[in-house]
């Protein structure tokens, strides 16, 4: 059969599975005009029993079906085969069939699901989501259901809506498979059995059998107690932190003959307590940039508005780009033309929902859902600042239509709240509408995962903070976790509206711009929040706050925070941390660190975003920044503060003259 | 213990010692139906005109007082938009009191609110006491929602049933009482409770009361 003719080889494909109405969305290395095109998604048994996915579009299926083969017409999903073995193939017809998509199974690396189920994406190699889908009729759930019969999958650690195919010889999956098959959890089964295996693997010591025969009980106990009030990954968590305390306890009683216990006691370096600078001057900005109105010294500029923020008088023009409105290195001419295209473009999109009349807004559901949210909340923006406040403001109309034309840009995100916060500060420092509107549309791409319909953004970052607190501030997080709030969840408002409504406006100003530099690392906003956490550690834990008592207690922080406090220690922690010798793969992704293992983490973490970091030596306090680097690639170039024997990067020379 | 008819508090008169009884009640129903206005209304007698939206979740507490007993009340306010909705059972798993809140001007809102009873009625637990609030009775001049079509519903469901004023603060310290009232801390309690339901209450055995501490 392995060598079996074109005709023998058609004759056994199978379709396993057939699913109507699936858009093509994207998909790479083919041309725009296939996009939006609607087809049949299959899962397809191969004559060499091999399998594979295959999108093939409408269009193909209604020529095959009208052709007069009466057996084709009747199976019309099938019979594409009989157009190949008859040798009766136009060209257009071969045209269409390079239309189809197909996606061997022994390829595919990873999948997930978003847009409330209803959209499927597909990856062969990290990095890339080749292939998206998305479905019309329903959601994916039933075909991800059959795709599960014919592969190992296994949930992501941190989105349970991505899956990673399990590869057979890969002994570390194997093991994750395995647990995954007990299908005991309900939730995120894997991912707590993974970190433990994980944890295994990378300080087998601590991590001891012990603790897995109290899995087993857990294991049971979560299979007795189905609604149990505890998350799962909380009882490891506690087992584990447990187990390490122990440890600490009984420091070197027992040394393994297998393994060398290298640090013991794992504690962070001490806190380096580094001043903010003064704010970014109107005379600095103006000497960064060249004749023209570029910005030369992008990382520079960025490093000087992490150290200080920006000055208010300039702030309207610096945040046009760190909002990715204005790109760095334009002249002042090309911004002109810029500006010009971009009010055009604002106004078209504006004049699409400003002409939808009263009767078609009356037949038109989704539209008038959508401007109802926006006006409800719209009018409940900010009131009580003067800018927002008394009846009838103007103000409000701009916010209004600015969201509205929001939802005609990102339809399919639309409104949701939360983000009438977000615009009011732009506005406000902006005062002008299509600069707040483009400079919405940057911020929202930084955030807009904080809005998918399922969450998965907010429980991503929920559990990476999680992460970052358990490794920052471990006894914090144990006490979190044994009053049920390990979850993280009374956070949610500081991570959706990026503490919008815990500072003032001038203090949320500061706190955006520092956060927007996207320095020292990834996610630096999730240490802002370990930052808060940890100065309200004593009294959470002296007064044994409670579930209800934790959400009030950080809740009632609003307004009462001093920003520049909180981005010294938070920046502080971030130096504890990467400098902290038993600094976890785990902790690095977060921190948009490579990882050390980098096998294990493209195992565990598919993530594409995650595994195409560009690499940084371990050693250096690293920068992740998109392009980055470039500072810390000039090796003479960087200043270094040391610190109780810490040694930290703080900025490079250029910056550090700017600061002079 | 003392029947209390009107609902109204009252002092102790001295009474040497009062029960406590704690009670976890949540706030659920479409956005800006003024879910946050009353619970602000009852716990601080304050009134914002433009109360701002709810992101996450507030706690917030107040107590009331019987002859002999303080209720206090463990109060959930959520956030409304759709969106949220999956955040939702986690504030109202283990409650044993709701609110469901509709505003009378927006028929949506009532849709919405009677999704919200069927999945109380569905997913919280089985003796969670339910009432509705038909809010915003200050704008009864552009009332979209019948009073009568809710009270009917209200009573098909055993739901206790007022409309309400946030802003007028009429009827919010009585739906929150009528709540206190129908909660198991006694029988007689439920007497005084405005609208239907009292059946279910007496048909059910009062939990021990390991609410009252």
């Amino acid at each position: 059969m392995s060598t079996s003719s074109g005709d023998e080889l058609h004759d056994q494909y199978k379709d396993l599975f057939t699913q109507d109405g699936v858009l093509l969305k994207t998909s790479v290395g083919r041309p725009v005009s296939d996009f939006n095109s609607i087809g049949m998604l299959c899962i397809v048994q191969n004559a060499d029993g091999t399998k594979c996915i295959e999108w093939r579009p409408n269009d193909l299926i209604t020529i095959d079906s009208d052709t007069q083969d009466q057996e084709w017409a009747v199976v019309n999903t099938v019979g594409r085969r009989q157009r190949t073995l008859s040798g009766n193939i136009t060209s257009d017809y071969a045209n269409l069939r390079a239309r189809i998509i197909k996606i061997p199974l022994d390829d595919l690396k990873t999948f997930r699901i978003t847009r409330n189920n209803q959209q499927m994406q597909f990856s062969t190699k990290p990095g890339v989501w080749q292939n998206t889908f998305y479905f019309q009729h329903g959601n994916a759930e039933i075909f991800v259901a059959y795709l599960k019969n014919h592969l190992k999958t296994a949930k992501t650690r941190h989105d349970r809506n991505t899956y990673m195919v399990v590869e057979p010889n890969d002994e570390s999956q194997v093991l994750n498979k395995s647990f995954a098959e007990l299908d005991i959890f309900t939730e995120n089964t894997t991912d707590v059995v993974w970190n433990l295996v994980s944890n295994f693997k990378q300080r087998p010591y601590e991590t001891t059998l012990e603790a897995f025969s109290k899995l087993t009980d857990i294991v049971y106990y979560g299979n007795e107690d189905v609604n149990g009030k505890r998350d799962v990954s909380e009882e490891v968590a506690d087992l584990l932190t447990k187990s390490m305390s122990a440890l600490e306890d009984t420091t070197s009683v027992t040394r393994s003959d297998e393994y060398e216990v290298i640090s013991v006691k794992p504690t962070l370096p001490p806190r380096p307590c580094i001043p903010r600078g003064s704010p970014l001057s109107t005379e600095k900005w103006d000497a960064l940039q060249d004749a023209d109105g570029r910005i030369v010294e992008v990382e520079g500029v960025k490093q000087l508005i992490f150290r200080g923020g920006v000055a208010h008088s300039i702030r309207s023009t610096v945040w046009k780009y760190l909002l990715d409105y204005f790109p760095w290195k334009m002249t002042h001419a090309e911004l002109k033309t810029l500006q010009k295209r971009k009010t055009e473009e604002y106004f078209s999109m504006k004049l699409q929902w400003r002409s939808v009349t009263e009767g078609q807004e009356n037949r038109f559901s989704e539209y008038r859902d959508r401007k109802s949210l926006v006006e409800k909340d719209v009018n409940r923006t900010d009131r009580t600042h003067p800018f927002f406040a008394g009846d009838n403001n103007p103000h409000l109309a701009v916010l209004q239509d600015i969201l509205m034309t929001y939802v005609m840009y990102n339809f399919d995100l639309g409104y949701v709240q939360g983000m009438s916060d977000i615009l009011a500060p732009l506005l406000l420092l902006l005062g002008n509408e299509v600069d707040s509107f483009w400079c919405f549309v940057g911020f929202m791409e930084k955030i807009a995962s904080n809005f998918d319909m399922d969450q998965a953004g907010m429980k991503h970052q929920l559990l990476q903070l999680q992460q970052l607190l358990m490794f920052a501030s471990p006894e914090l997080a144990q006490h979190l976790s044994q009053k049920d709030s390990g979850n993280m969840y009374f956070c949610f408002r500081w991570l959706l509206v990026w503490f919008k409504r815990e500072f003032s406006h001038i203090d949320i100003m500061r706190l955006w711009e520092v956060l927007w530099t996207g320095l020292p690392c990834a996610n630096f906003h999730l240490l802002i929040c370990v930052a808060i956490l940890d100065a309200e550690k004593e009294v959470i834990i002296s007064r044994d706050y409670g579930f209800t008592e934790i959400l009030k207690h950080v809740n009632d922080l609003s307004m009462t925070l001093d920003v520049d406090r909180v981005l010294s220690s938070a920046e502080g922690i971030y130096h504890q941390i990467v400098s902290a010798p038993h600094l976890t793969d785990q902790i690095r992704i977060v921190l948009g660190i490579e990882p050390l293992n980098l096998s294990m983490s493209t195992n565990s973490d598919p993530e594409p975003s995650t595994s195409t970091l560009p690499s940084t030596k371990p050693s250096q306090v690293e920068l992740k920044e998109g392009n980055g680097n470039t500072i810390f690639g000039q090796e003479m170039d960087e200043d270094v503060v040391v610190y109780n024997g810490l040694r930290i990067t703080i900025v490079t020379k250029t910056v550090w003259a700017l600061l002079a | 213990m003392a029947t209390n008819r009107t609902g109204a508090a009252q002092r102790p008169n001295g009474a040497p010692q009062t029960k406590v009884c704690q009670f976890k009640l949540v706030l659920l129903g479409e956005s800006a139906v003024g879910k946050s206005s009353l619970v602000l209304r009852f716990v601080k007698g304050q009134f914002h005109e433009y109360q701002e939206s709810t992101i996450g979740a507030a706690f917030l507490t107040q107590a009331i007082r019987f002859d002999d007993t303080t209720v206090k009340f463990e109060i959930w306010d959520t956030a409304g938009q759709e969106r949220y909705h999956s955040l939702a059972p986690m504030y109202y798993r283990g409650a044993q009191s709701a609110i469901v809140v509709y505003d009378i001007t927006n028929q949506d809102t009532f849709g919405r609110a009677k999704n919200w009873v069927k999945e109380l009625q569905r997913q919280a637990s089985p003796s969670i006491v339910i009432a509705l609030a038909g809010n915003k009775s200050d704008l009864a001049a552009k009332r979209m929602v019948e009073f009568e079509e809710a009270q009917a519903y209200a009573d098909e469901n055993g739901l206790l049933f007022m409309e309400t004023s946030a802003k007028t603060a009429m009827n919010v310290n009585d739906i929150f009482l009528a709540i206190a009232n129908k909660l198991p801390k006694s029988e007689a309690g439920a007497a005084g409770a405005a609208g239907g339901g009292r059946r279910l209450a007496d048909g059910e055995q009062p939990r021990p009361s390991q609410c009252c501490k």
